[in-house]
């Protein structure tokens, strides 16, 4: 019995890789094509002209912008295929620097109030530095970048107890329909149509894929009066699943 | 480019200064690192005084009185561990008879040291756009 | 001033990647010769026949077939005629391993091909200016 239970959790490793190893691979090399397409668009606009037929160039500025989704859901499976292979350095971060910094690399910032709430003894712990900031950013980022509001406040609270930090972050934006819930950790799904506003849709799928490695945990619960919370269970101590 | 360490072999305090200012005007984030000769060079390439991480980049003055440029630039290259070091020459000499060793080395570029502030400003800044346009290895040694 | 002497090999396979090096030079006023050769052993039998004459310096591709960028600058640092030459790598390799070997075998600098055409251009004039300060 043992035996072959060893052998279905090699089998299980060993696909895991192939699998992950594939949609490096596909990734990879289905970029150089596109990269042409998206630089043969420009070559084509280039020797238009800005006098050219005002549909032909905004046909060639939708042939570049859907190149650019390309481009983004490539770059997003190359990274949701290397999420447990690169940058697996442990080091000691500070938790709530290392909160300031992903506040500090957040595009369109304009408008956005910030409440932050520290409840730590620990402030610092020696984790997977730069997992954890990809994490909190995509939290972050996706806070801002679908808030519907004029002033958009997000919420940063972090606790811990003798396991864990629980990192909650909340908004006041939209929320997130309850026939949705389950969908918004597949990749790719974007609630909004892509048209409407676009976004990749990989963040909470790499951001998932991340707290699972590490052996916590992430749910989304609506907030009382519409907006989104997530809480976030990150171990203080990582035991990496293979 | 944080955390990068930049060695510079030079004796010159004129155009040392003026690096430094330039480093702080043009907002450089690596560290700029010196030595006036070749056995200080080495103390913090090989030495007791050896950087932390190694730099990736040096800039080296192989006319400066005092400084062998060719000689550090061999040895550099003949060790396992510095030999992938980028190395800029910045000389002020016309008709060098080091300039073709120095290029025999694979330096990555032999280049013209500027005196005056402001052409060492952009001197700086046209290498920093460089530095910055450019991949290096992850690794830190 | 560098720019109207050296002449370019340009060793890629990839006949967008050629035309987007020609059209970024053009886009950049660069007026240096372009030679193009499709891979490792084409480049050098164009340097060892001096169909590219001197000065020279090379931007090289890493992936290519017959023999790849990491392959032809081995055998280019062992030869004694050619083993001098500055080599720019320009590639969409982002594998630490090629940048390690690159540096290991003397670049004067490793590029990532951008994906957008616009970066490319603003790619080329930072190394315009940079040639603009080397001399040979």
């Amino acid at each position: 019995m043992a035996k072959s239970e060893k052998s279905c959790q090699e089998e299980l490793s060993a696909l895991k890789k192939e699998y992950e190893d594939f949609v490096y691979i596909v990734s990879h090399d289905i970029k150089t094509p596109m990269r042409a397409i998206s630089n043969i668009a420009t070559w084509i606009e280039d020797d238009l002209g800005p006098n050219a037929d005002v549909d032909i160039l905004n046909n060639f500025a939708l042939l570049k912008s859907r190149v650019g989704r390309l481009e983004n859901m490539l770059n997003a499976l190359l990274e949701l295929s290397r999420v447990n292979r690169t940058e697996m350095e442990m080091y000691e971060v500070n938790i709530p620097k290392l909160v300031e910094e992903c506040m500090a690399t957040l595009d369109n910032k304009l408008n956005v109030k910030f409440h932050i709430n520290y409840n730590l003894s620990n402030e610092n712990c020696i984790t997977l530095g730069k997992k954890l900031n990809k994490v909190i950013f995509n939290l972050l980022d996706n806070a801002v970048r679908f808030h519907d509001k004029q002033i958009k406040n997000v919420f940063i609270d972090v606790s811990e107890n003798e396991m864990e930090y629980e990192i909650k972050i909340s908004d006041d934006g939209p929320g997130i329909a309850a026939e949705l819930e389950d969908k918004i950790f597949s990749i790719f799904y974007t609630v909004n149509s892509k048209d409407v506003l676009d976004s990749t849709g990989a963040g909470l799928t790499i951001s998932r894929k991340i707290i699972e490695m590490v052996g916590g945990a992430i749910q989304y619960t609506p907030a009382v009066n519409n907006g989104s919370i997530f809480q976030i269970n990150w171990p203080k101590i990582i035991s990496l699943k293979n | 480019m944080e955390g990068l360490n930049i060695l510079l072999v030079d004796n010159c305090k004129n155009f040392i200064e003026n690096a430094v200012n330039a480093f702080s005007q043009i907002g450089i984030q690596s560290t700029l690192c010196f030595a006036e000769n070749n056995t200080e060079a080495w103390s913090m390439l090989q030495g007791d005084y050896k950087l932390s991480p190694l730099p990736k980049i040096m800039l080296i003055d192989t006319n400066a009185e005092g400084i062998n440029g060719i000689d550090l630039i061999t040895k550099i290259r003949d060790n396992f561990e510095l030999k992938s070091i980028l190395i800029f020459v910045i000389s002020d000499v016309d008709n060098d008879e080091n300039k073709q060793a120095a290029l025999n080395l694979n330096i990555a570029a032999y280049m013209s040291k500027p005196f005056e502030k402001g052409e060492i400003i952009s001197f700086f800044s046209t290498l920093n756009d460089y530095w910055n346009s450019i991949e290096f290895s992850s690794e830190n040694k | 001033m560098i720019q109207k002497l050296v002449n370019i090999l340009l060793v890629e396979d990839d006949e967008v990647d050629v035309m987007n090096v020609k059209r970024a030079f053009t886009k950049n006023n660069i007026k240096n010769e372009l030679f193009v050769a499709g891979n490792g052993v084409e480049a050098l039998g164009m340097l060892r026949t001096s169909i590219v004459p001197l000065p020279r310096i090379i931007i090289l591709d890493i992936n290519m077939p017959k023999m790849n960028g990491i392959e032809f600058l081995k055998v280019l640092r062992e030869d004694e005629n050619l083993k001098n030459i500055s080599v720019f790598v320009m590639t969409t390799s982002n594998e630490d391993s090629d940048k390690i070997n690159a540096y290991n075998l003397n670049v004067a600098g490793y590029i990532l091909k951008p994906l957008s055409f616009e970066k490319f251009i603003t790619s080329v004039a930072t190394l315009k200016n940079f040639w603009s300060l080397c001399e040979m």
